[in-house]
């Protein structure tokens, strides 16, 4: 008897173990796969969610079985808050909205002016986001790019996403995701700096070939923030100098002029990267000696070249050193004159080598930062012609 | 006749004990107060739980035969057993909340948030109560599984995050101080206290006495090694300074782990791993806490007090963890004053008595051995 009471009451509280409490099945879910974010009228923010049809959405076979056309469905709500915006989203949704696989929040650039801190707050305190989420910002209307068709994917999310997942060899932005985001921004030696997307009309209609008029979402440059607010934006070639500050470095292609005829190009591949920051203290005074060391590949040549020839390598080396150099300068410089921001992460590098000076400097770091002695020495080494040994030219 | 398990699984055991704690809750813990130092931190209490649990055998092994329970029985008599016992009670009761903020927090925030709070308290009961009613070898043997667990879990969030991490973060080293680093290091000891508190009464259970110094020793050590990585991780891939934003910063860097582009989202398969940890912590808890109860009521069995011990165990949970404010700021502050005065006192007490009252351990040993 008394063993049936046990067995009973286990039995009766097992229920309570089912796996049912909280469940969210596939079908009732909107998943979201990209996120605008905008000004909205009365100083409300207006959120747009990218929402793939499951009928319609295909995979690599099948033909579509919806037959409404559209890949992707949006919708757009407005609210005194994220979170009351995204609630409204709930009107006319038939499903609930479901966060967990969203690849990119995309953000206006006038919104960002304001500040982006209920961004960072919502989208890191929700439990379904993950933090490689990438995060941009636009001077479109968040909305527009958010549901324009893009790329080769079906879902423009996931066009975006492989675009930056896949974008190192252009330099033209960084690639920031929410965990980048939310740590520059928590920093004490840091401020954020956010990839930059914008829509151009590049991509060409089958219906009418040799016009360039379809909108395509485009690589374009960085928003430079102090704390939550946008105080600038850094033009694609402008990044390049930025990079090697934030990033790991990866393979990036630029050109240097021919040594025999500098009206032909030479393309090289910086195939490995090597980038230092050393911070100094003089004088009361933060220095930093920034040294990058480059190995690079001839990866085209509109004019003769070949390794054999060293002083034609030593003078392609010699420019392609002017140009990093200049790069590299002209971010410290827009860095230290125009934005007072640390988006270097200048302050983490002179902490991490003198902690008991940052303490004494970090409440004013930033003006600190503009009397900073920044020495920049550039080393680029082409080592590598990859498969041709001669010079490509006719006998 | 005493239920014997190995030194091994008496390894696995406190290496369990630990785990679940000490990588997620206690790190953010820690990176609140010392920041990138968190990881040193961890480095230290593990130091100091190696010296305790030394400190706790050497008490044991004065009369070996007998748990911590039964030794004050015999250096001050029944009453004094009683009180120890008690006190005993109190710091696996205290500890509860700990365990059950560690289950609920990576379970409900993260996976489930609109089931309700009481379902996660009546799996832990359930289950808990289940694996003590079998006893300590089978928690042994689970714990074998555990260990095997939390390396895949280790080797998991390895490769899933070790592409993202910055080996800068580390530094500066000592940023905020040494005896800050050192001081900070409290969070994680009331971890280690668990196990050493727990090894007082389950010591005379493991087999080879002659080990139980080196399997002591070992089990922390191992523990310290699968624990340390994670602020480790934590620091070099979320930064310290996002880690102290979270109640459980490690759930947040599983669920940002991937595998090169095609495995990723694979959080769920890694708390699998953890919850077998999650697991015995609560089990290991409640059989603590009841072999605390019968001795305090001089039961021969704990078996008959298991279902109400754990009901006050769960009640104290719930009432915790309902509260996210209430849970942290006890496990930052109540906890730790209860768990280092009761786990670092008792022991010593103990041995300070014993060290006065030599000679009864004498003629007790020379009884047993005759």
């Amino acid at each position: 008897m008394k063993h049936k009471g046990i067995v009973f009451l286990l039995f009766t509280l097992s229920l309570l173990l089912t796996g049912c409490a909280g469940k969210r099945e596939l079908n009732e879910l909107a998943i979201v796969m990209a996120v605008g974010i905008d000004k909205g009228e009365e100083g409300n923010v207006r959120v747009t969610a990218q929402i793939p049809r499951p009928s319609d959405a295909r995979g690599q076979t099948g033909a579509p079985s919806g037959q409404t056309g559209d890949a992707i469905w949006s919708v757009s709500a407005e609210g005194k808050t994220l979170f009351e915006a995204i609630r409204n989203l709930g009107r006319f949704s038939p499903r609930r909205i479901f966060w967990a696989h969203n690849f990119i929040i995309v953000i206006n650039e006038e919104f960002a002016k304001t500040g982006i801190q209920d961004v960072i707050d919502f989208f890191t305190r929700n439990p379904e986001l993950r933090m490689n989420t990438w995060v941009a910002v636009t001077p479109d209307k968040a909305v527009e790019v958010v549901t324009t068709i893009t790329g080769l994917e079906v879902i423009p999310g996931e066009a975006v996403d492989k675009l930056l997942r896949y974008s190192a060899i252009t330099s033209q932005a960084p690639r920031t995701t929410m965990r980048n985001l939310y740590s520059s921004y928590l920093s004490e030696g840091s401020d954020p700096v956010l990839t930059r997307v914008r829509l151009v009309e590049k991509g060409v209609s089958n219906e009418d070939p040799g016009k360039m008029n379809v909108k395509q979402v485009e690589l374009a440059g960085a928003g430079v923030f102090k704390k939550d607010k946008l105080i600038g934006i850094l033009e694609g070639d402008e990044v390049r100098g930025l990079i090697p500050f934030i990033e790991r470095l990866e393979s990036v292609i630029l050109s240097v002029s021919c040594p025999n005829d500098k009206s032909e190009n030479v393309s090289l591949e910086l195939r490995h990267q090597n980038f230092k920051i050393i911070p100094g203290y003089e004088d009361g005074k933060p220095t930093f000696h920034v040294k990058l060391v480059t190995y690079s590949s001839i990866a085209e040549a509109d004019c003769p070249i070949s390794l054999k020839d060293k002083k034609q390598v030593d003078e392609m080396e010699k420019e392609l050193e002017e140009l990093l150099y200049n790069d590299i300068k002209k971010i410290v410089d827009k860095v230290k004159k125009d934005y007072h921001a640390d988006i270097l992460r200048l302050g983490e590098e002179f902490n991490n080598k003198y902690p008991s000076e940052w303490k004494q400097l970090k409440a004013d770091w930033k003006e600190r930062l503009q009397d900073a002695k920044i020495d920049i020495v550039v080393d680029a080494k082409i080592k590598n012609s990859v498969l041709l040994y001669n010079p490509t030219k006719s006998n | 006749m005493r239920v014997q398990i190995s030194n091994g699984m008496f390894m696995a055991i406190i290496i369990n004990m630990v785990y679940a704690k000490a990588i997620g809750i206690t790190q953010g813990s820690l990176a609140r107060e010392v920041g990138n130092d968190m990881w040193i931190s961890t480095i230290f209490s593990t130091l100091q739980g190696i010296m305790m649990i030394v400190f706790v055998t050497y008490v044991i092994k004065r009369t070996p035969k007998m748990d911590i329970f039964e030794q004050s029985e015999l250096l001050l008599g029944k009453i004094f057993s009683k009180i120890i016992a008690l006190f005993f009670f109190i710091f696996f009761l205290f500890a509860f909340g700990g365990v059950s903020a560690t289950f609920v927090y990576h379970l409900k925030d993260f996976f489930l948030p609109d089931a309700p709070l009481v379902l996660f308290i009546i799996a832990a009961f359930i289950m808990g109560v289940y694996g003590i009613f079998f006893g300590l070898e089978v928690i042994g043997r689970m714990a074998l599984i555990g260990v095997f667990s939390i390396i895949a879990l280790n080797v998991l969030i390895i490769l899933g995050s070790l592409s993202e991490f910055r080996v800068e973060e580390l530094e500066p080293i000592f940023e905020s101080g040494f005896l800050s680093t050192l001081w900070a290091s409290r969070h994680n000891d009331t971890d280690w206290l668990m196990a050493t508190m727990m090894a007082a009464i389950i010591l005379p259970h493991v087999g080879k006495q002659e080990s139980w110094g080196k399997s002591g020793i070992v089990g922390i050590g191992l523990g310290g090694l699968f624990v340390v990585l994670w602020p480790i991780l934590q620091t070099g891939v979320l930064t310290s300074e996002v880690t102290a934003q979270y109640f459980v910063a490690c759930m947040q860097m599983a669920r940002s782990a991937h595998i090169g582009l095609f495995l990723h989202r694979y959080e769920l398969i890694m708390v699998a791993f953890f919850a077998i940890s999650a697991l015995i912590q609560i089990m290991m808890t409640f059989l603590c806490a009841s072999i605390a109860v019968q001795r305090l009521f001089g039961l021969k069995d704990y078996r008959p007090v298991i279902v109400p011990v754990a009901l006050i165990l769960c009640g104290g949970g719930y009432c915790l963890v309902f509260d996210h404010q209430i849970a942290m700021d006890f496990l930052e502050k109540t906890w730790i004053y209860v768990a280092l005065s009761i786990g670092f006192g008792v022991p010593l007490l103990l041995w300070l008595i014993g060290f006065l009252l030599k000679k009864k351990f004498k003629n007790t040993n020379m009884e047993a051995s005759s």
